[in-house]
């Protein structure tokens, strides 16, 4: 997008955030509860009131609100806040680089798609296969690979992102392909390259970024699924999906273990899904009523 | 103390709340006693064995139907030290105890009433210790080197060499009398498709990982003299399979289930309080955890990193958080209760005191890394461990863990899939590993565990050591219990200074019941409570 292109396109009135923030209240929540999330995932080491590793067998399931402990400790007797950060971080991480990682891949597989049309058809038919594989399959084959582990789980959930971002990168490709700045960019002889990084891929950063933002709510789901199948973070990491498979055991008896996972997981998803449908709303001018 | 108080009262609270929960979910009691018919036994458990041959299994879980299926030669006491009578009357061991001369009892027969000979005792044998048969646990027979009928109700047993625990080995569910007819019209699929036995029971049906049904053997009358009836009380028994813990404690509360060996830890407490339950232990009961080193890997080899190990991890503390109070530390190899305990040997093994344990690795040059964990010589005290992926094992190895960090050694806890687990635990990858096996005697223990011939498995350590061949040689071949007793107390004391495991937990044997079952003692052979269970019965 050139600067002229952009002065167009930019609003004829900014609002101001707060402005925004009262008439967008849903995207303004989600915004500010991802933001926190990260920012408690990254400060972790420092938020956290004990260390994530270390255990008190006396206090093992302590409920929460006893011995000073806010939401109760788990069944080794380690404090639950500290566990759910590091568990915060192991899950966002987690999240975001299977995002970036199949993504990326994703990304590049759908622009030379599109941009390529006798690769079209090979490439995308490679994606169909992939498509047809669930992503727990991906994860129990790199389980048995690799070991299970956090790498396991990422590179499944990967392998498991790439064919969707395949397909929305390439249908916004094709869609920009055909515009006249495009025509416009051959005609003056800029080289391939240049074309898909100057002109294609800025043109389709908005549905790649609404597709990953809601594409991480779904990814942390899944790889909290794995782990709780045992085939993801293994112990003592704290992981959000481990921890609620570990506490499960115990639901009777110490409902707190696997029950404040859970709900983390639950706020995590929601407010990426949310964060997700803001940027599409703000992004996509089509859908704009 | 003020804590645990609180989180018991919490327990209790919640645990009410799902028996609440639960008899809420049943409109009336009536509807349990629907699910469970009269004078049906339903059993539940936690997983079902792969086959239910004896000579071609080795779990527990087989051992279940097996003792009700068929019967030994000779029985085990409550005691699990004394031998009683079985199939065999009485018994005479020639002078140099290579021969055994078993008296058969009179007046047995199979299911299908075929009547029970001593050519019955002579191919069970032959087939077992058979290589084509591949038993998994030949070598519990002895070096047998002719099984004789010397007539239709004696048979003679006779040994290469003096195996002085073959009584308690024929006493096991690998010795069960099997019916030659049925075993070579089923062939592969004997003890899949049928089973003809002389035990109490005779098989129904089986649906595999589902449930299997017996029905009561309406002639038997030759139970071992342990029970107070030498029949079976109980006309059908349905050994159902639950894996789910929580789904298996609520079957038992809501009656759809009657008795069960296959109890969470964490759920004793909470059923003691259940009126409508009864909770029996069997406290003379020897299935051990233990967490064995690979003697030959880098890290593991150094005496004083086993040794560290054996000091820094806090039992008691793992008996009261992962067992809840139901397990016991185990301070020795063996169970002070088993035969051929050595109290001297036990003094051997290290006990906690996670000072010591620093002492023990700075002594041996393991100095401080950055990250907590322990470096000598560029080399990372990091041991990578292997097991079963049970709830169990993973609270109690991460506990260990803990324990194991705050010396400086790292442990790299890796659970698997039981489908892929033994598979696993076979490879040469780990550094240490974790396993709970049920036993009947320190030979029997240190026999399968520690001789050179059994690696990589079941001696997953690699122990490698003449002397304790020689030993356990000397042992099996021992005439004198007294000997026997010695030799082996001594090899204990050689394997407790080598520190060649870390012997983590004693497994408690507990039965809960339902309301209408009486008669219920657990009694824990092979790790099977029921045995024979010929005095249950059901009041309803």
């Amino acid at each position: 997008m050139s600067a002229a292109e952009a002065d167009l396109a930019r609003p004829a009135r900014r609002p101001g955030l707060l402005r925004w923030a009262l008439r967008e209240p849903v995207a303004a929540f989600s915004a500010l509860a991802a933001v926190l999330l990260i920012l408690a995932a990254v400060l972790a080491p420092a938020l956290a009131p004990t260390d994530p590793f270390d255990n008190d067998l006396s206090l093992a399931m302590a409920a929460p609100g006893t011995e000073g402990l806010l939401l109760g400790a788990d069944n080794q007797g380690r404090d639950m806040i500290t566990r759910l950060l590091f568990g915060l971080r192991a899950t966002l991480m987690m999240g975001f680089a299977s995002v970036l990682l199949g993504g990326g891949i994703g990304a590049v597989v759908g622009f030379a798609a599109a941009f390529y049309s006798r690769l079209d058809g090979l490439l995308m038919r490679c994606m169909d296969v992939l498509l047809s594989f669930p992503a727990i399959l991906f994860g129990l084959a790199i389980a048995a690979i690799f070991g299970p582990g956090i790498l396991a789980v990422v590179l499944s959930l990967s392998v498991a992102t790439v064919p969707l971002m395949a397909r929305i990168v390439r249908g916004s490709a094709l869609v920009a392909m055909r515009q006249d700045y495009m025509v416009a960019a051959r005609a003056i002889g800029m080289s391939d390259a240049r074309i898909i990084f100057r002109h294609l891929a800025p043109n389709c950063l908005s549905s790649m970024c609404v597709f990953g933002t809601l594409r991480f709510g779904q990814v942390i789901l899944l790889g909290s699924a794995l782990s709780f199948l045992g085939l993801g973070a293994q112990p003592p990491v704290a992981e959000l999906g481990a921890m609620a498979s570990e506490g499960r055991t115990y639901l009777f008896f110490a409902p707190h273990i696997a029950v404040i996972p859970c709900v983390m997981i639950f706020v995590v998803v929601l407010v990426f899904n949310l964060l997700g449908d803001a940027l599409r709303d703000a992004l996509d001018p089509k859908l704009r009523v | 103390m003020q804590l645990s108080k609180t989180r018991r009262r919490t327990a209790r609270g919640l645990l009410g709340g799902a028996a609440l929960m639960f008899a809420g979910m049943l409109p009336a009691l009536d509807a349990a006693a629907q699910v469970a018919p009269r004078n049906t036994l339903v059993l539940l458990r936690e997983i079902d064995a792969d086959r239910y041959d004896p000579a071609r299994t080795s779990a527990t879980a087989a051992g279940e139907a097996i003792f009700l299926l068929s019967d030994t030669l000779v029985s085990m006491d409550w005691d699990q030290r004394t031998i009683r009578p079985g199939l065999a009357e009485s018994w005479t061991v020639s002078e140099d105890g290579t021969t055994y001369t078993f008296k058969l009892r009179q007046g047995v027969t199979f299911c299908d009433g075929k009547p029970f000979t001593a050519k019955d005792v002579v191919y069970t044998i032959n087939r077992w210790i058979d290589p084509a048969t591949r038993s998994p646990v030949r070598w519990r027979a002895g070096s047998v080197k002719e099984v004789r009928a010397v007539d239709d109700h004696t048979v003679e047993y006779e040994l290469n060499e003096p195996f002085s625990e073959l009584l308690y080995q024929l006493a096991q569910y690998f010795a069960s009398i099997v019916d030659e007819a049925t075993v070579e019209k089923l062939g592969t699929n004997f003890g899949v498709q049928g089973f003809n036995g002389t035990g109490p029971y005779c098989w129904a049906s089986w649906t595999p990982r589902q449930e299997m049904v017996l029905t009561k053997h309406p002639t038997y009358n030759w139970g071992p003299p342990i029970y107070n009836n030498p029949s079976p009380q109980v006309d059908r028994i349905v050994m159902r399979v639950i894996p789910e813990a929580n789904t298996r404690l609520a079957a038992v509360q809501s009656g759809q289930g009657d008795i069960t060996q296959w109890i969470p830890y964490f759920a004793l407490d909470g059923l003691r309080r259940i009126p409508t339950l009864k909770l029996t232990q069997q406290p003379v009961h020897f299935y051990d955890h233990f967490m064995g080193f690979r003697v030959d890997k880098p890290v593991a080899s150094d005496p004083a990193i086993r040794r560290a190990v054996n000091l820094a991890v806090n039992k008691d503390a793992i008996a009261k958080a992962v067992f809840f109070g139901a397990g016991e530390a185990a301070t020795a190899y063996i169970n002070p209760n088993a035969l051929d305990y050595s109290a001297e040997a036990a003094k051997a093994v290290p006990q906690f005191n996670a000072d010591e344990a620093r002492k023990v690795l700075d002594a041996a040059g393991w100095t401080m890394g950055p990250d907590g964990v322990r470096v000598k010589e560029g080399q990372r005290a990091t041991l990578l461990l292997y097991g079963l992926q049970t709830a169990i094992n993973s609270s109690m190895m991460q506990a260990v863990q803990a324990d194991l960090r705050r010396v400086g050694i790292e442990l790299r806890i890796q659970l698997w899939d039981a489908t892929v687990g033994w598979g696993k635990l076979a490879t040469q990858e780990f550094d240490t590993f974790i396993i709970s096996y049920p036993y009947v005697s320190a030979t029997d223990a240190f026999s399968l565990y520690f001789h050179s011939a059994n690696r990589p498995t079941p001696n997953r350590m690699n122990w490698n050591d003449p002397e304790t061949d020689a030993a356990l040689v000397a042992a099996r071949q021992a005439l004198d219990p007294e000997a026997r007793a010695e030799v082996i107390g001594k090899l204990q004391q050689r394997i407790a200074e080598n520190n060649v495991w870390l012997p983590l937990m004693r497994q408690p044997l507990w039965v809960v019941s339902s309301q209408r079952v009486e008669g219920v003692r657990p009694h824990g052979i092979y790790g099977v409570a029921l045995y024979k269970g010929l005095d249950i019965r059901l009041t309803r």
